[in-house]
This record gives structure tokens, sequence and C-alpha cells, in this order.
């Protein structure tokens, strides 16, 4: 909603000044959004005169004129030839800046000097285009006055951002009343002087209402033998302030008091309404109806119309028809002023993506009570500009009239709510400055009608917020509350959800997010079979592109977007994991899971090409490495890594799923080549899938800790050649199936294969390091220990010790 | 025995005092103190003197051992500071390469603001919850006081997926699913994801949001702006100033933007609060009795106050970010800096 500072000054008498205002305006609840000072800054631009004007003798389109601005006269050139010598002018004196930054400076201009500039309405903002320089009435003003002062036109735009329920403050009245209450102040009502014809309006037109529950009230006036013209400039300038064209007097004014009064109004041209009746009925299904934009538009039963004795000529509240509307030739007019049921508005305006003034008014709700005065506002501005006749009385069907009964208050509620302590007489004020009616019954209770404009007061708490609101939000201090002790904690799901984003971060990992929906073909790259489950994807109805139109079930493809993405930037060496949820369809049931996965990558030098470590690529190992430490960190046990039954967007022979127990926690390994390539990237990308889930599931919480042993330690090393196809874990597990307590620890601290080691083999080296938690190991102990240890592995692993 | 001790103890002297370093020094007490030593030898010699003379020549002996291991001992440490000397003369390393360190790893700014918010909240009693981002109309909009067709709901462009679900477009329902699941007293913060079809460069599809929800017996509007104050002031600093003015929210009455200090220019107006000293940070409220009555509370006797706030736009305040996209573009030049 846009408002002018003038402008509300003719409804209320406030000294504060523009910025003042706004700061009130916010405070009330009234948003000033942005506020355009007009004429500011140009106080540089003034009222003089032309004493002379002569030809540039260097140019056949220049003239060089003598301006007086009532203090000395100035040379300055001139290109317009809309003026003589004589004439009053606006004049850009050295050192003003015009809009768009345009900064007046002594210049010379072939050859002549000139000191400032004679001013378009363009050039100082008040035109879109202009013809020539401003030739101000003679004497409109001393010489040296501002122009825009002399003009009148220096005044403030305030732009409002209106919260859907102050549908009373989508005008200027509205909002004037809201700062006459918070001033306590008086508002003056615009005023309406009619002076009516002989002629009865209902022995022309008429109006039936065959839909009183869309419609009402609907009120209508007659005008006769007036004149279509163009505006006057007042008006014209007041409309173009807020935004609005001007057409002609006739509908300017019912735009005008739109803005004014926030009642819509539609002026129809009489003589083309058929009968000269209006009929208030819903639309037929299929009806063909062309609107003031030339749009033909198919109406559904749920369209309200209005019409005339044969067909429709407005759609209700939301545009007129071309069939009826005023032309340069009209000379009756029917004035509508209606009350249209606001849900009905907004459908109609919706389905046919039709947003107009009118339509965003009704369907917010307009001032029932306001109709008539509206109505008569308009009809005796409409005759004051374009002349005619107004025929006797309106015509004002209102079959929804009903009584409005009073909101049961207790200003001592709003006192315990807000957290105030204001005085009962100061509540009541409060209320009766916002135009409430305020009973006080006998029995101590207190009865408040809210004025006709607010229908978004309609319960005790509605009444407690304007208390709060117009004594002002500033007055309530800052307590801190009295409040019973929650015992809580976060949950395993929170703790363990921080923990995981703090290890992995320590991993030297760095987080991402990417939005939570993606392409549909997100699945295809990965190679997913067309069965699987994550194909099945959750779809938006409306979504704003392509790429983002379903739900993710995976978040590989994210983070590969991402790594390949970053690549391209020349960030070479990656290590980024996302933490996000996944959406996941469940058959049977209306909502789907929405579990929470994480997924990591790492890609590039393992160090970065750091001098100490240069040219180490990062490999599976590092990647598996930040899994251990996951795993680790929350003590699961148990943990196989299974080489088997892979996803299919993983290399065959560098990747395993990861168990814990029987559990299927997750994934690690190297990409497949073609889904690398598929995600346009050159180098081998190594990633993990963790479910959130069973890693909450299966960490520990309790954990037993173990004195350490206070005996000496034993070390011994076993060197061995075996099989390339031999995992390094059955060595380990062949190690520690010797059920001793004295095994303290087992490691394999080196994998070698080249010179000495045959083709197909590999050679393993493993260190075993005893140690009793009760004694100190006997040298037979433990050379009988190790002796069967190493029996073990070549029975059963059939290794060749080095 | 005696002019054999003297000559030992002189020639040892002589021979320590001439040695070049540890290893000659060491060299030295093996041979005159070793097993096989040369003083070791004579001491074995004592046995076969007489009983009169032996403990005479045994304390001699003894002090010329000393002796010498006490020379022994001296010339050792000379010997072995030289060496270390030495080495402090020699050993060089460039201490300006740089060192070998884990790779630093960090969170994204929306987690880092939400777990700082989240933290600041747990002091203040407040445990967090959490809701579904598909979400049904329900809980997003009608038990918020969101009746179908009304108008508020055009301040929330909404995705819809099918059968009343929709991408919840805000944190709110979560309130409803904490009340309907608990009786008061309530006191939670619920971060999350939420989602409106709006993409430029100050609105993101997607974004996060943070959900407060307080419902006791006698909860005011005052309390609101107090605990707001202790929140803004622990985020952006003690002095923060804060202002709360009349908005509206229909799951809230009273409603209220709450407004900080602008942090870039501490008030006197800049372009980041377009030049009023004011950012808006926050909407908040008192719970409208509709959403008590949709959750089966008895309005009249608890009163509680609910507030959210977009994650994006703190972050963005906090960390000097002008463009909301870089947050999801996911740079890790960017990302790295946090």
């Amino acid at each position: 909603m846009i408002v002018t500072y003038n402008w509300l000054k003719e409804f209320v008498d406030f000294d504060t000044n523009p910025d003042e205002l706004a700061a009130l305006l916010t405070m009330l609840g009234l948003e000033v959004e942005s506020m355009e000072k007009l004429g500011d800054g140009l106080d540089d631009v003034v009222v003089a005169l032309v004493e002379e004007k002569r030809q540039h003798p260097n140019a056949d389109k220049l003239s060089l004129c003598r301006v007086n601005n009532g203090k000395e006269v100035l040379d300055v050139v001139c290109g317009a030839q809309n003026f003589i010598q004589g004439d009053t002018v606006a004049l850009a004196q050295i050192g003003a800046t015009l809009p768009g930054d345009f900064k007046i400076k002594r210049s010379k201009i072939r050859g002549e000097e000139s000191c400032g500039m004679l001013c378009s309405d363009k050039e100082l903002g008040l035109a879109e285009d202009s013809a020539g320089i401003i030739v101000l009435s003679p004497g409109i003003a001393p010489l040296g006055t501002p122009v825009f002062r002399a003009l009148g036109l220096k005044d403030t735009i305030f732009e409002i951002g209106l919260t859907p329920n102050r549908s009373d403050c989508l005008s200027l009245v509205g909002i004037a009343r809201d700062i006459a209450a918070k001033l306590d102040v008086k508002i003056k009502y615009p005023p309406v002087t009619l002076t009516e014809g002989p002629e009865n309006t209902n022995s022309v037109i008429g109006v039936t209402i065959r839909d009183p529950e869309l419609c009402p009230r609907y009120a209508a006036r007659y005008i006769s033998g007036c004149t279509i013209a163009p505006s006057p400039q007042w008006l014209v300038k007041r409309l173009a302030a807020l935004g609005i064209r001007s057409i002609n007097n006739v509908v300017d004014v019912t735009n005008l008091i739109m803005m004014e009064l926030g009642q819509p109004l539609h002026a129809f041209d009489c003589d083309r309404l058929s009968g000269k009746r209006i009929v208030v009925r819903a639309a037929v299904d299929g009806e063909n109806f062309t609107t003031l934009d030339n749009q033909n538009r198919v109406l559904t039963a749920s369209d309200l119309v209005i019409c005339d004795a044969e067909r429709p000529v407005a759609l209700a509240g939301v545009m007129g028809g071309l069939n009826s509307e005023i032309e340069n030739s009209t000379t009756s007019i029917l004035l509508e002023s209606a009350f249209f049921k606001p849900a009905a508005i907004r459908k109609t305006a919706k389905r046919h993506g039709l947003h107009t003034e009118s339509s965003h008014r009704f369907e917010r709700g307009i001032d029932i009570d306001g109709v008539v005065r509206a109505l008569d506002r308009a009809a005796s501005l409409i005759v004051a500009l374009a002349g005619g006749v107004l025929a006797k009385g309106a015509i004002d069907e209102y079959p929804g009239k009903s009584e409005r009964t009073p909101i049961m208050f207790r200003p001592e509620k709003a006192n315990e709510l807000i957290g105030i302590n204001l005085d009962r007489d100061v509540i009541i004020d409060i209320l009766t400055r916002l135009e409430c009616q305020v009973t006080q019954h006998e029995d101590g209770t207190t009865g408040v009608l809210p004025p006709s404009y607010r229908i978004d007061i309609e319960r005790e708490i509605d009444l407690i917020e304007e208390i709060a609101r117009l004594n002002g939000y500033d007055k309530i201090p800052a307590t801190m509350p009295v409040a019973r002790v929650v015992s809580d904690r976060p949950t395993r799901h929170q703790e363990i959800e921080k923990q995981l984003r703090d290890i992995l971060v320590n991993c030297g990992m760095t987080e991402i997010i990417n939005f939570s929906f993606t392409a549909p073909d997100a699945a295809g790259k990965l190679l997913l079979n067309d069965d699987d489950p994550r194909r099945s994807a959750i779809k938006l109805a409306n979504p704003l592109v392509d790429e983002q139109s379903v739900m993710k079930t995976t978040l590989l493809p994210g983070l590969l977007e991402t790594t390949a993405r970053n690549i391209n930037f020349r960030s070479l060496d990656l290590k980024l994991f996302e933490m996000r949820r996944v959406y996941l369809p469940v058959d049977g049931a209306d909502m789907p899971r929405e579990p929470l996965c994480i997924v990591g990558a790492v890609t590039g030098s393992r160090d970065g090409d750091a001098w100490s470590r240069p040219n180490e690529q990062a490999d599976f190992y590092d990647v598996k490495g930040i899994v251990e430490s996951v795993l680790d960190y929350l003590d699961i046990g148990g943990v196989t890594w299974v080489a088997e039954n892979l996803d299919p967007y993983y290399h065959p022979g560098k990747s395993c799923r990861i168990f814990a127990g029987r559990e299927y926690i997750g994934s690690v390994g190297e990409l497949h080549p073609s889904v690398q390539k598929n995600f346009e990237i050159e180098k081998p990308v190594f990633c993990f899938e963790l479910d959130f889930e069973k890693l909450v599931k299966l960490s520990r919480t309790r954990k037993t800790i173990a004195a350490p042993s206070r005996f000496p330690d034993s070390s011994r090393d076993i060197a061995m050649l075996v099989p390339e196809g031999l995992a390094a874990v059955k060595i380990t597990d062949c190690i520690k199936s010797v059920k001793s307590k004295e095994i303290e620890h087992v490691q394999i601290f080196d994998v070698y294969r080249g010179k000495g080691v045959p083709d197909g083999f590999k050679s393993i080296a493993v260190r075993i390091r005893y140690r009793s938690v009760e004694r100190t190991l006997s040298e037979e102990e433990i050379v009988a220990l190790h002796k069967e240890i190493v029996t073990n592995l070549v029975d059963k692993l059939q290794v060749t010790l080095r | 025995m005696r002019d054999q001790l003297e000559q030992l103890k002189s020639s040892a002297m002589q021979a320590i005092a001439a040695a070049p370093s540890v290893e000659a020094l060491q060299d030295i007490r093996i041979n005159l103190l070793g097993r096989k030593g040369e003083l070791t030898a004579l001491m074995k010699g004592l046995g076969s003197l007489d009983a009169t003379e032996r403990p005479v020549v045994g304390q001699l002996v003894n002090s010329v051992r000393d002796e010498i291991e006490s020379a022994l001992g001296s010339a050792l440490a000379s010997a072995q500071e030289q060496v270390i000397a030495a080495r402090l003369q020699t050993e060089r390393i460039d201490t300006s390469l740089p060192g070998r360190r884990a790779q630093k790893g960090t969170k994204h700014p929306v987690s880092l603001v939400i777990e700082e918010i989240c933290s600041i909240f747990a002091g203040l009693g407040f445990s967090v919850a959490e809701g579904p981002e598909i979400e049904h109309d329900w809980y997003n909009f009608e038990a918020l006081n969101f009746p179908p067709e009304h108008p508020a709901r055009d301040m929330q462009d909404t995705f819809f997926v099918e059968n009343s679900l929709l991408l919840r477009t805000h944190t709110s329902p979560v309130q409803i699913r904490t009340m309907l699941k608990q009786k008061p007293p309530v006191r939670i913060i619920a971060p999350g994801t939420v989602y409106r079809c709006d993409s430029d460069a100050t609105h993101s599809p997607m974004f996060h949001q943070i959900e407060g929800l307080m419902v006791d017996s006698t909860v005011t509007f005052g309390d609101l702006k107090g605990i707001l104050t202790v929140f803004t002031n622990q985020l952006f600093g003690q002095k923060t100033g804060v202002r709360l003015r009349p908005s509206y929210f229909p799951f809230t009455e009273p409603s209220a933007e709450v407004d900080i200090a602008c942090v870039i220019c501490g008030g006197k107006g800049c372009r980041v609060c377009k030049n009023s000293g004011w950012l808006e940070i926050l909407g908040a409220g008192m719970v409208d009795p509709e959403v008590y009555r949709h959750v089966q509370y008895d309005a009249e006797n608890i009163s509680g106050f609910a507030f959210g706030m977009g994650i994006e736009r703190i972050a963005m305040l906090k960390y000097g970010i002008s463009d909301m996209r870089l947050l999801f573009e996911n740079d890790v030049r960017f990302l790295r800096q946090f």
C-alpha cells in the first residue's frame, strides 16, 4: 500500500516529520518498507525568470539566456524551444544533483558559458517523458523558491508492507485512522456533498441480487449527461504518486476513492447496459466473457458475475467487462459499490490469474458499512469533474445485513498476557480511540463492539493485541519467565548427529549442504537397476525447475555434482561429507520415511601436495580409515567388510559393504569409472555411505574400561608369503583364533609386492605384542604361544614363512 | 703394589686428560675398571697380600679407583657437553616450512549457526524437537490457524506433493506435533529444513529455520521479549539493541517482528539495513488460542509464546555474506573459511 505524507495530512492533524511518521507507522505494525522524498535534495532547483533569450552564436538549436534566480542573473545555455523571454522556469543551479545522479556543473557549451540548466519534467523525475522545459505560471512563487515547494510537490511517498489481517489499511483513510488513534486526535473523513437531480434513481436503474450469500450488499447510483474527459492535473498526479495510470475523469475518480476509502468501485456505461439493470448471479459453467484487459474468460459456476438484463458485464469484484466500459462517448453512468464474499473473490481471482487492486481488497474483506459512503463520495466527485446530473437516492440492496454482537472483554486479561499493568480506564480509552464501542455492564463485564471496518477483530485476544499495539510494544518491559523446571537432555539421535559431524570434521572433511530435491534422472547416473527402490522418488507437484523436481532418495548424486563443480574451480583435493535426510516412500503409509544419511567423498592428493609427503594420492584406505574412525568413535563392534553384492556405482574390485554383526550399516569404495564419467570427474573418487539410524542403534553407550597391565611386553614379528587373493583379515583372524589373554595386540605393519616376492603373491608382515595383566611372561611361554600361532597360520592358511 | 697403584693412577689421569672423545673415555673405563681391566686385576691381587697389609693397600686401591672414577665422570660429562654443543652448532632446520598436520575440516555455516543457537537455548532450558519435512497440510497450515483459502497462505509459496502432503513451509508444524505429544510445560526449539517455491538473490527454495515454543501457566509477552533479548545478546553481543514491532502471523497473537540494531553499522543506517538501522531477524508472538484448540490445550489456564527465525539470514549477518546462494553452492573455497 502506497500513501503520501501530504495526503495523510488531509485526514489527520499531525506535526511529526516524515521520518518520525515512518517510525510511528512501523511501530503500529504498518511497516514502512521504503520511503521516497519527492524533491528531496532538489532545493537547488529554483523558480527563475528568463530576462533575456538570444540565439547561441555557434549552434542553431541552442539559445543563450540570462536567468534571474532572485539573487543574481546567470548565463544559461538551453536547447529547448518551448519558452520565450519573460517566462518563469525551473533552474537547476550549479551544485544541484538531479535524479539519476546527474550533477549540475559550470560548463562551456559550444564556447559559451552555462551556469546551470533549465529543467524539464522528465529531468526532475516528474514525468516519464516531456517535450520541453517546465514553464511555470508567472508569479507562482518568489524567484529563488525551490520549484518542488512552489509546485506543492514536496511530499514523501511511503510504501507500506501490510500484513494480510489489516485489510482496513488498504486505504489512505484506514492508515490515517491508525495514526489518529495512536496520536489521540480525531480523524477528518473526506466530505460528501451531494447535489441530486429530480429523477429517482430506481426509476431509471434496477439491481437484483440472485446470490445474497456471495453478494450481501450492492449499492448503485445513476449519473446522466456527464462528459468524459481527461482528469485534472491534481488527480493525475495524485494517482501517479500511487502508481496508477490516469484513464479519464470517471474511471480516475473510482480509483481515487478506492485508494482513499478502500472501497473498490466500478463505473458502467449505463447506455450499454441492456435494460439498465444489474443482476448479480453465479456464472454458468462455460459462459464466455471478455474482461477490460481484452482477455476472453471462460467462467465456471463458482464465479460471481455482474450482469445486465442479458449478459455478464463484470467479473464481480475482479474486473469490469469490455462490453460496458466507460468510453469517450459515454454520457450516463451506473456507479457500483458493493461487498462480495472474500473467499469467492479470492477463488475467482486465483482461477483466472487476475490479481487487481479491486480483487486484492475484496478478498481480504472491505468495510460493509462503508459501501454507501464511498458510493456517495465518488458520485459527488464525478459530478464535480464530469458534470451531469446525479439521480435522487442510492439503490442499496443489503440482503446480508446482520447484527454484530459485542466481544466479552476482560481488561485484566490483557494486562496478564502482555505483562503490563495499565489502568482499566487507559485500556478502555485505547479501545475507544480505535472507534470500538465499549459497554460496561452492571455485572462488571465489558462488551466491546469493534468498528465494522476492523473485520480482523473477532475475539478477546484480538482486542488484547490492539491494546499492546496502540500502547506500544516498546513500553512492554522485558522479563524472564517464571517457569517450571523441564528435565530433558538431547536424544541419542541428536547427540550422535552432533558427534558424527564433529568426528568427520576432525577427519579433515568439509561439510556440504545440497538441496533436498534433484533431477528425476539422478538415479540413472548412478547406474541403479530399474527395480532399485531408490528410483521411486517422491515428486513435487509444482517444482520450480525440472532439476529440482523430485525428493532425494540418495545423497550421492548431489555429493558427486559438488565434487565435480569444485574440481572445475581447480579445488582438486577434496574431502567432502553431507549429513542430510533422504525421502523414501513407504508402501501403505501416507507419510514417507525421512532417514538421515551420511555420505562422504575423497579425491585428489592425500595431504594437498604437502612438501613433506609429496604426490601421495588418496585411495580406498583413506576413506575406509574415515569410516573406521566413525565406527571406533561410536564404539560399534563386530564390523566386517564384505566385498560382495556391491551397489552398481562402485568399482567391483575396490569396494565393500560394511556390516556390524548381521546389520548392514553402509558401504565404502572407489566410484565405478562409468559413474565417475557420468558426473564428469576425471580422477578416481572414493566414497562412503552410512546409515545413521543403524549407527545410533548399534553404538554402545556404556564402555567397560580395563586397567592397563603393569608388566613388560614382548613383541614378535612374522613375515609370510601369501597368495594375492588372501584377505589380510584372514591372517589377523587366524592369529586371534588362538584364544589367549596374552595376545595384547596384532598389527599388520607391512604389505609388500616386488623383488623377492613371486607373481601372484604378496608379503605380509605382522607384529604380535604379548603381555599379561598378571605377571611377567617367561621367554618359554612366549615362544610356545608364538609357535602355536605360526603353526596355525601355516596349517590353516598355507602361508609360507619368509 | 703401592708403586704399581701410583703408576696406574698417574697414567690413567694422563690418559683421561688426553682422551679426545666420549668413546675414548669409555674405552679407558673398560680398560681400567672393566671385568678384565688393569685396576680390577690389581684388586684381584689383594688376596695374595698378608693380613696386616691387606686393609691398607685395599684402602689405597679404593681411593685410586674413586679418583679415577670421579675424573672419568667429570671428563665424560664435559665431553658429552661438547658433543651436544657441537650438535647444536651444526643442526639447523627451516622452521618456516609448513608443519605436518591433519587437514582442517569445517562444518557448514548453517550447521554452525544451528549448533550455536541450540546451545544458547539449551542454557535457557529449551530442548530440541524435530518433525518431518514432508508434512500434512493440517500440521503445516490448518492447526496453525491458516484455514483453507486464507489469504495468509499467500505469505508462504508452497511446494505440494500429493494427498494433501507438502514440503513444510516453516518449522512451526513441530509446535503442533510437540503439543499433541505432551502436556505443558513445554519448552522446545526445533531447527529444520523448510521449503518455499521462490528463488532469487535473497530467497532460496530450500532454507533453514529454528522454531521456539514455550507454554506454561503464566508466560507473558514481556517474557517473550526477555528471552529474545537474552538470546540476541548472546548471539550478536551483549549490547545489541532489540526492537519488537507489531506484525501478523495466523498462529500467534499478539504477533511481533523482532529487529536487532544493525550489526553492520551499529544502527546508524547502511545498505544492509536499508538505512533503517534495524535488521529483521525473527517473527514471534503469543500462541493464538486457536492453536491451543487444535491441540486440546485449555487456553484459559495456560499461555505461551512461539518464535521462528531464518538460519541463513543469521549466518549471513554473522559472517557478512551478501548472497544467500553462496551457502548452497558448496564451493570449498567458501566453506573452508568457517
